[in-house]
């Protein structure tokens, strides 16, 4: 890391990894710790969302000290804010005070029962605690209440892909596929997840889901892999050979660059 | 048949877990072939280096089996063998193997009989490294049984202990490559050649 990024950098930096959503915590926390000591006066109201972002980095670097500075800052302006009692509750959990962290969020709940966030850290406590068939349960409960949570069902899909129930993480990206027709990835997915439970017709679908993602996103090298690994399965009216696939590709004008 | 593991193939799994300490991480262990076919039953097999494979979502089949088609051509072009898988799990206090552990470790005994299954105890994790933090299983009787692990499972421990804790705590992590990240962006190696240069720097 370039130790001597300029104070717009950072903060570009910090807003870029915010609205990527990345979890690359050690770096927020190098640049974020540097931004608030250095420039904290310059960063206006942006301040606040940088905090909250440096927080949750910094609980996952066992920064606790950091976490804790930030968290202050956050009580002290924003004294009755949910959002900020989430982040306690988190930092609870970072310590592994599980059931402290739950009462905190079942008191957002009982103030606002619609509070997502809160009902979503429950359901991660649930999972840290090796807990994955009652957080499956309450992810399930929770989407039947918020059907468009798109983070919550493609959770709910990896959740159900670790518990090797594949049919059941396909439904979850089914629904994840037709609200976001365009988007490659959760096609490829499921295609992996067709092709990971095996039989003929769920092949022919994984074979058809990685072309679409292919026609996506004709950088989609999985799809392209899957593909391959596809061709020459398959029924004898479906059999796909590999020419058959490489005269595609050709047609698509996929170059491996 | 116990496995001996080389500084080079501790070093990578445990990057591979720093590198991503938030999702499961898995990937290969491999040997190299021994030039005399009458392979004494009771020597331990050397895991010279190891290929850091997925992180996140272990339990899809697809890309696996690219990755071991793949590495098995270039173990091939190398002498090599696959002997053994590592895997790291998404919960720190969890180091038993998986379904997942399980499945591959016994696709890759159709060609080796005698794979381990090398877990990771993140738990155990930290960047001094003053002990081993794997736990070695090898199948007995249609189960995985831990082995005990000291320092003769390395072949030279305090190589081992010093370069490991060098590479972290100088986050080399950052730089490890695993399969995934081959998938992402094929220019990315997941023979991990700048890493080894920093294994072998420090030797």
């Amino acid at each position: 890391m370039d130790p001597f990024l300029s104070f717009t950098e950072m903060r570009d930096k910090l807003r870029k990894w915010r609205e990527d959503n990345c979890r690359n915590s050690e770096q927020i926390v190098d640049v974020g710790e540097e931004l608030i000591s250095d420039h904290g006066s310059k960063l206006g109201d942006d301040v606040w969302i940088i905090y909250e972002q440096v927080m949750i980095a910094a609980l996952d670097c066992s920064r606790d000290d950091l976490a804790m500075t930030c968290l202050q800052e956050l009580r002290k302006q924003f004294p009755d804010s949910h959002r900020v009692k989430r982040l306690s509750g988190m930092r609870l959990e970072a310590l592994e005070r599980y059931d402290e962290a739950t009462k905190y969020y079942e008191a957002i709940l009982q103030d606002d029962p619609t509070n997502t966030a809160a009902r979503k850290r429950k359901i991660s406590i649930l999972k840290a605690q090796g807990k994955p068939a009652e957080a499956i349960r309450e992810l399930n409960e929770y989407l039947e209440q918020f059907v468009g949570d798109q983070e919550a069902w493609h959770e709910l899909s990896e959740l159900y892909i670790n518990e090797h129930d594949y049919g059941k993480a396909a439904f979850c990206l089914e629904e994840l596929m037709m609200t976001n027709p365009h988007n490659h990835l959760y096609c490829e997915q499921y295609a992996e997840v067709k092709y990971t439970q095996g039989g003929l017709d769920n092949l022919e679908l994984s074979r058809k889901y990685f072309a679409q993602a292919l026609r996506l996103n004709n950088r989609n090298m999985r799809a392209l892999f899957g593909l391959y690994m596809l061709a020459g399965r398959g029924t004898k009216e479906n059999k796909c050979s590999v020419k058959a696939v490489e005269e595609m590709l050709e047609s698509m004008q996929i170059t491996m660059s | 048949m116990p496995i001996i593991l080389t500084t080079q193939a501790y070093c990578k799994m445990l990057l591979h877990a720093a590198k991503y300490p938030h999702c499961a991480v898995n990937g290969l262990l491999v040997a190299e072939k021994t030039k005399d076919n009458k392979k004494d039953p009771s020597a331990p097999v050397l895991c010279v280096d190891c290929v850091p494979l997925f992180h996140g979502t272990l339990a899809l089949a697809p890309m696996l089996e690219v990755a071991l088609t793949l590495i098995d051509t270039w173990c091939k072009e190398n002498r090599y063998f696959i002997a053994g898988y590592y895997q790291a799990n998404e919960r720190t206090k969890d180091f038993r193997p998986n379904q997942v552990a399980e499945k591959v470790a016994a696709r890759i005994a159709e060609n080796f009989g005698e794979t381990a299954i090398v877990m990771v105890d993140s738990n155990r994790l930290t960047m001094s490294c003053f002990e081993p933090i794997v736990v070695i299983f090898d199948h007995h009787e249609n189960k995985w049984k831990s082995r005990d692990v000291n320092q003769d499972c390395f072949e030279d421990w305090c190589e081992a202990q010093k370069i490991t804790s060098s590479l972290l705590e100088g986050r080399s992590y950052e730089q490890l490559i695993d399969f995934d990240n081959h998938l992402d962006d094929l220019r990315n190696d997941w023979t991990n050649p700048v890493i080894n240069k920093s294994v072998l720097d420090l030797c």
